[in-house]
């Protein structure tokens, strides 16, 4: 996985700037490490050396600390300042961290909802929207350890690892070759050692993943295992299950771990090489104490942000693969996929609706429901459609909001086609026009706090006052008492006399009373060379 | 008798008898955290070793002086790496034996809880949840007890480097190192509380605002809400973002705080330093090493907010799994494996009716069903069917009438031994095709298994399947169609050996095979003096009941 998605930094405005300013605080910090271990070396170089010091140990790097910082108090000021300055930029990039992360989240969050809102009611019907409610929320949050631990680390290790080198060079170059040296070495060996364990720790991580899910397999199944009196006997395999899967892991994590060794173990090797082959040099007056404490202070500083990108990598993983998640989600193509244009929406007042040959494929393509659904709706009066559940009814009214594309046949209004498989008219001038009232109404925030009877009377009074000409209801009294019922029939026998096109999916008897025509609604098996 | 409420614990509590659970011994703990002081101690190691050598190099002695101290920092520059490789190998395999038992612990208790509680687990993701929450538990062992352990040793052993060379720097360090730790800790604290206080209300409002502009998009369509739907979830949005705004505030501090405190040591400690060599209290190689041992000695402390954060991550997750285990329903507790009634009793349901808490109840219904006897019970869909049968089953109190088996009330001691159910829903296993029959009864045989599935029509299937009977089925093994699924159902239902049998027929339309497959179980059942309840939609399966009652009013 890439350390920085592209896609978070084109897409995403606050991610951009996030990382612009944290690339700064980067900078910052490296600057503010480099003049602490100068100042270190100022400080402690005169009570160290035997002899007075008679050159700059600093060298070039002299200009940055000055030779009087050498005096305890001035040096010390300084020291106390760089800390202040410290304070300071770690407070402010754990803020503004905070800030963008949530804020990248929400956007993303927003984008993705926006995405599948729009991708119609057979996405909404594929049973994914809790999976995707799961992605954007606890998914997506994962993001935020990404940016609060690992984003800064990574614009630590661009920054202060090449600056320390720099300055390392600039004071001794011996012990920057021998740092330049190990640091290629770091990355390389971790490759290998990844190369080289590849296939072990994929089949370890395989088998850790089975055994897993096969534990929380006769978790979910306590209830069956229950109803038939049996959920004594896998407790010992829940146990076994267990402890096989602790071995895979096990064998995984040593694997695993052996890279975070090899990066261990080169960085602090190569601090310890740097410290010894300048105390040898120093006995031999190769090297200024100023200079060697300089150096010991700062060698460490070059592999602290690329040890830390490597600790917090784990950590983010999480939440890239979520964002890359949601990306892939939004890039999908639109499975309603474009329609042909059929040019405005007629008007729909005292007009015929004539639905010819109507079928819709279920999602599993298994089954047609309808299949060839044939009939015509007309201004003033109530067409019921009728038929077992699973027939295809909720989905007939469907196709008729436009909404939901029909694998075959057409919807036509006063002779002219307006919706088929492929075409459809202006759909928001089609929508203005149509009342449609789902089975569970949804209603948004005011329909939180209402029961599903009360949201359906809701529902249905919008539906009735709304004044649009075309009304499609998929069974309006289900969740309603006797009295109710009563009363939303009348008010669909109203509104049919008011001269609107109602079309009403019903099972109810009194329902079916009421209506001017019944159609029967049906299913048929896709033919069998067809069906697999 | 109702089912027992969630026991009320702490989240601190939980997390203790979470603990307690997982059985991990002191000894692992100590040994991993050993490992880890060596680890980190080695970095404290090598800056004091490397400090006193640059130092007493800069005085030119002659090199045999400074050898040993070379091979120490050589010694501390592999010896870290090392350690830390055992370390996190210790700790992980200490918290996964401990995941293990709290697991194989987790799924006994379930299972000996009352059925009720346990049908709640059929919602949702909660079986997803406590597979991450019983991790959790396990994390609070790798990520945070054991690292605050090495903070404890890690410092002691600075501020006894630095006491021993001198004693007043080694107070500063000690204090230093105290507030770097602490100050961050409280206020990782206080953030983590702020978050479960506010920010657990804020992102369930997000969630509902997401799953509504989703769910409710063809209606926003329709009714040209979806913008409004849309501003819904950016202002659910915005209020989460506030919520953590507020937790992110005391852990900037923390941050600043931890950068204050080291800081602070430092300069501390390089004019102690400078001092004590200027007044000839201490030698300048000694001196060098109590005023660069700040630079390492806080690694240590620096991981106190991350774990004091995944103690309270911890806590939380098991705080869910006690609300999830309610100790066990003492009717429910069978000692060991049921033993099936060896006879059929007479079941009669006696102007019964039925409700979850809460929930309107059902019409009262009177039927009786002789050995061998079928009733099927018809209804729309919601009006409670399912909560019928599950009274039926003895899993849950009537809230009005009566059932009764030969004259005795049915109870949770019948559930599965006398009456089992085959829910709408009940469970294809991971595991392979004899497996799952084997489900009904432990010793099913091959030629049993081969039989039950001829009579349900699925033998050809599983013949042509790659293993026939040994083909994994569900999750990681092959997918079963909804079909397949509901017969092979009916095959393990009609290998149940309890003699009342309760079947949840699907909302979905039966297909003929499946009607067939329901046909030939119900006659299967009656030929062995069985009882069968049924629950269906299809009408036209009515012919194969004695009796059939309506919940319609």
């Amino acid at each position: 996985m890439r350390p920085l998605d592209p896609r978070l930094i084109r897409r995403i405005g606050p991610a951009r700037r996030y990382i612009l300013v944290t690339a700064g605080l980067g900078f910052l910090t490296a600057l503010l490490i480099l003049v602490q271990a100068l100042l270190i070396a100022r400080l402690l170089a005169p009570v160290l050396s035997p002899a007075p010091l008679s050159d700059d140990g600093l060298r070039w790097w002299g200009w940055l600390v000055a030779e009087p910082a050498r005096e305890l108090a001035v040096g010390l000021a300084w020291l106390g300042a760089v800390v202040a300055a410290r304070t300071a930029v770690a407070w402010l990039q754990e803020r503004l961290a905070h800030r963008a992360g949530v804020r990248v989240i929400s956007e993303m969050r927003e984008m993705v909802v926006a995405h599948v809102a729009g991708l119609g009611p057979r996405w909404n019907a594929s049973g994914r929207t809790a999976d995707v409610v799961t992605l954007v929320t606890r998914g997506l949050d994962d993001l935020l350890p990404y940016f609060v631990r690992y984003l800064p680390q990574l614009a630590l290790a661009v920054t202060v690892t090449p600056v320390m080198i720099v300055v390392v060079l600039g004071l001794d170059w011996l012990s920057a070759v021998i740092v330049v040296a190990t640091l290629p070495l770091v990355p390389l060996f971790m490759v290998l050692v990844g190369l080289l364990t590849r296939e072990r720790s994929a089949r370890h991580l395989e088998a850790m993943q089975r055994l897993g899910t096969r534990t929380l397999d006769l978790i979910e199944g306590i209830p069956t295992l229950k109803a038939l009196g049996r959920e004594r006997g896998p407790a010992e395999r829940v146990r076994r299950l267990g402890d096989a899967q602790r071995k895979a892991t096990m064998g995984s994590l040593r694997i695993a771990f052996l890279s975070g060794m090899v990066l261990e173990l080169l960085t602090t090797l190569a601090v310890a090489i740097v410290a010894v082959t300048m105390g040898f040099r120093l006995i031999h007056g190769d090297i200024g104490v100023e200079t060697a404490l300089a150096v010991l202070v700062l060698a460490p500083e070059v592999y602290l942000p690329v040890r830390n990108v490597g600790t917090h990598f784990h950590a983010s993983a999480d939440g890239l693969a979520a964002a890359d998640a949601a990306f892939a989600l939004v890039d999908d193509a639109d499975p309603a996929g474009a329609r042909r244009s059929l040019g405005a929406a007629p008007a729909l007042t005292g007009a015929t609706v004539r639905v010819s040959s109507l079928d819709v494929l279920t999602p599993d393509g298994a089954r047609l429901a309808p299949a060839r659904l044939t009939f015509e709706a007309r201004p003033g009066k109530v067409t019921a459609l009728r038929g077992p559940n699973g027939e295809g009814k909720s989905t007939a009214l469907l196709a008729i909001t436009g909404l939901l594309r029909p694998d075959g046949g057409t919807v036509a209004v006063g002779g002219v086609d307006v919706l088929t498989d492929d075409a459809a008219v202006e759909l928001n001038g089609w929508l203005a026009q149509v009342a449609w009232v789902p089975q569970r109404p949804d209603l948004g925030v005011e329909g939180r706090t209402l029961s599903l009877g009360m949201r359906q009377r809701v529902a249905l009074s919008r539906a009735f006052d709304s004044g649009r000409p075309l009304v499609l209801l998929d069974e309006p009294t289900a969740h309603l008492d006797r009295g109710a019922r009563a009363e939303v029939i009348d008010r669909i026998r109203a509104l049919a006399d008011r001269g609107a096109t109602v079309v009403v999916a019903t099972h109810e008897d009194e329902v079916l009373a009421a209506a001017d025509a019944v159609v029967d609604v049906v299913g048929a098996a896709v033919a069998s060379e067809e069906a697999s | 008798m109702s089912a027992p409420a969630p026991r009320p614990v702490s989240d601190g509590a939980a997390l203790r008898a979470a603990l307690r659970d997982t059985g991990v011994r002191p000894w692992p703990v100590i040994r991993a955290t050993l490992a880890g002081t060596m680890a980190l101690g080695s970095a404290v190691g090598l800056a004091a070793v490397a400090a006193w050598l640059i130092a007493r190099a800069a005085q030119m002695p002659s090199p045999a002086d400074v050898a040993l101290a070379a091979t120490t920092v050589r010694f501390f520059g592999i010896s870290r790496g090392l350690f830390r490789y055992l370390e996190r190998l210790a700790s992980h395999d200490t918290a996964l034996r401990g995941v293990v038992t709290l697991r194989e612990r987790a799924y006994a208790r379930l299972a000996g809880a009352s059925a009720d509680r346990v049908l709640g687990l059929r919602r949702g993701d909660i079986v997803a949840r406590m597979g991450a929450d019983l991790d959790a538990v396990g994390d609070a062992v790798v990520r945070a007890i054991i690292p605050l352990g090495v903070a404890v040793t890690v410092s002691a052993i600075s501020v006894g480097i630095v006491t021993a060379i001198l004693p007043l720097a080694g107070l500063v360090l000690a204090a230093c190192i105290l507030l770097a730790g602490i100050v961050p800790a409280v206020l990782t604290a206080r953030s983590a509380r702020i978050a479960a206080r506010v920010g657990t209300s804020a992102r369930a409002e997000v969630s509902a605002a997401a799953l509504s502009a989703m769910d409710g998009a063809v209606e926003h369509r329709v009714w040209g809400t979806s913008a409004a739907a849309a501003e819904e979830l950016r202002t659910a949005d915005r209020e989460a973002e506030r919520a953590e705004e507020l937790a992110a505030r005391p852990t900037a501090w923390a941050a600043g705080a931890q950068a204050l405190f080291s800081g602070l040591a430092l300069v501390g400690l390089v004019a102690l330093g400078v001092l004590a060599v200027r007044s000839g209290d201490v030698d300048g190689p000694w001196a060098a090493v109590v005023a660069l041992l700040p630079l390492a000695a806080f690694e240590a402390v620096g991981a106190v907010p991350t774990a004091v954060m995944q103690l309270y991550r911890s806590a939380a997750a098991a705080r869910r799994l006690a609300e999830l285990e309610t100790p066990a329903d003492a009717a429910a507790i069978r000692p060991e494996e049921a033993s099936p009634a060896s006879s059929t009793p007479t079941l009669v349901l006696d102007g019964l009716s039925a409700a979850w808490p809460g929930m309107a109840p059902t019409r009262p219904v009177s039927a009786t069903v002789p050995p061998g006897g079928v009733l099927a019970v018809v209804g729309r869909s919601g009006i409670g069917k399912t909560t019928l049968l599950t009274t039926l089953a003895g899993a849950l109190p009537p809230v009005g009438g009566a059932v009764r088996l030969d004259g005795d009330p049915v109870g949770p001691a019948d559930t599965g031994a006398v009456v089992a159910m085959t829910a709408e829903d009940a469970h294809v296993f991971g595991t392979t095709v004899l497996e799952n029959l084997r489900v009904a009864r432990g010793d099913v045989s091959t030629d049993e298994a081969w039989e039950a599935l001829e009579l349900v029509g699925l033998a050809g299937w599983v013949r042509g399947l790659p293993d026939g009977l040994d083909t994994e089925l569900g999750s990681g093994g092959r997918t079963v169609s909804g079909g397949e699924r509901r017969r092979l159902l009916l095959a393990r239902a009609a290998l149940a050996p309890a003699p009342v049998h309760l079947i949840d027929e699907p909302a979905e339309h039966l297909d003929e095979s499946g009607a067939a497959a329901l046909r030939a179980m119900v006659a299967r059942m009656r030929a062995e003096g069985r009882s069968v309840v049924i629950v269906t939609h299809d009408l036209g399966l009515l012919d194969v009941a004695d009796t059939v009652v309506s919940l319609d009013d």
